[in-house]
């Protein structure tokens, strides 16, 4: 059976994609699957050290596009997880140094030894986000609840119809305490400006930090809510579309909630 | 304990009625920004088109000009402008002299 290939995007940087695409791809790694998560980022390559695989890179994925080795070893598995690969970016190359032809090419090829291959896009609209999307049948936008994260997410997710491919979309770094309070876009307010589908609501989540500080990966954390949400996206991938969506709460302390009761705050 | 604080602050502001929240601010200059770039228009128009308007329908009713509201509504495949306003009275045609 041939595998799916899936474009992570967001249009602006900085809001999480390569961190979401690795927890992602662990996570459906550890559902049983055999996953492939590929840098796109040539010249920025990043996902690496995320991984903790930055010390093991051999060849990359414009070798592999190029014909100059062979996918398995251009594939790098993961330290923990057996049957997690990652294919690094180029750092000297130039960005345009792949086609998109290239790219359909090669995502056939990855197709067909993997159930699921994750290409992590870079920021913005040029070159490499035409070559991510290039070889891709289905996009995840990650963004995160601020205006200009929304605002390059609708961007996007037009170029995405564009190409007829309807994506889906993950909201990262949600504080809950600051929905609560008014000062930060809610699920529904993004979801109201953008209309597509959710795939998964994620939250602020320090052991995020201190799991990329290591180059561990924040699936293995049992009381990481960050995830928790990572794994039950795996899960909605993975054949269980209508897994319920948690929002994340915010846990009232005491005074708030008697505050609430006799009708202050909002 | 600064976050408590900072809650305890917002509240306190809102209780009065001094600012909206943030996040609404936020809504509406995003709502803005997504018509701008698909428009490719610029607020300055935007704002010569409320005025025009408000120009046209004050020529066949009276309404009171400063409710008059903009807002943009999205659907899956299209966005439209709204312009509400309520309407005072129908004005008379002058009767022929």
């Amino acid at each position: 059976m041939e595998g799916k290939v899936i474009v992570i995007t967001s249009g602006k940087g900085g809001v999480g994609k390569s961190t979401t695409t690795a927890a992602i791809g662990a996570a459906l790694a550890l559902e049983g699957k055999k996953v492939a998560v590929v840098d796109m980022d040539i010249g920025l390559r990043n996902l690496d050290v995320i991984m903790g695989l930055e010390n093991r890179i051999v060849f990359n994925v414009v070798d592999a596009a190029k014909g100059k080795c062979k996918i398995k070893q251009a594939a790098i598995k993961d330290r923990k997880i057996d049957n997690l690969f990652l294919i690094p970016a180029s750092q000297s190359d130039n960005k345009n140094i792949l086609t998109p032809d290239e790219m359909v090419r090669l995502a056939k090829r990855l197709k067909h030894e993997f159930d699921f291959v994750l290409m992590d896009c870079p920021a913005g609209i040029e070159q490499g986000f035409e070559n991510s999307v290039a070889g891709a049948d289905e996009a995840i936008v990650v963004c995160t609840p601020e205006v200009s994260a929304v605002r390059d997410a609708d961007r996007i997710i037009g170029l995405l119809y564009a190409r007829s491919i309807t994506p889906k979309l993950i909201i990262n770094r949600i504080v809950p305490r600051m929905v609560d309070n008014g000062d930060m876009l809610s699920h529904e307010d993004v979801l109201d400006v953008l209309s597509i589908e959710l795939l998964g609501l994620v939250e602020m989540d320090d052991n995020v930090v201190i799991a990329t500080n290591t180059g561990a990966s924040v699936v293995h954390d049992k009381i990481s809510k960050a995830g928790a949400a990572f794994r039950r996206i795996a899960k909605r991938l993975n054949g269980q579309p209508d897994l319920p969506i948690q929002i994340p709460q915010y846990q009232k302390k005491f005074w708030g909630k008697i505050g609430k009761k006799l009708g202050f705050g909002r | 304990m600064a976050d408590k604080e900072a809650d305890v602050l917002g509240i306190v502001q809102r209780l009065f009625g001094k600012e909206p929240a943030s996040k609404d601010v936020a809504k509406k200059r995003l709502k803005f920004a997504l018509v701008y770039d698909k428009l490719e228009i610029s607020d300055e128009m935007l704002q010569e088109l409320q005025s025009d308007i408000i120009a046209v329908i004050s020529k066949y009713f009276e309404i009171d000009k400063s409710s008059l509201k903009l807002d943009i509504q999205r659907s899956d495949d299209l966005s439209a402008l709204v312009f509400n306003t309520p309407i005072i009275a129908a004005k008379r045609k002058n009767v022929a002299p």
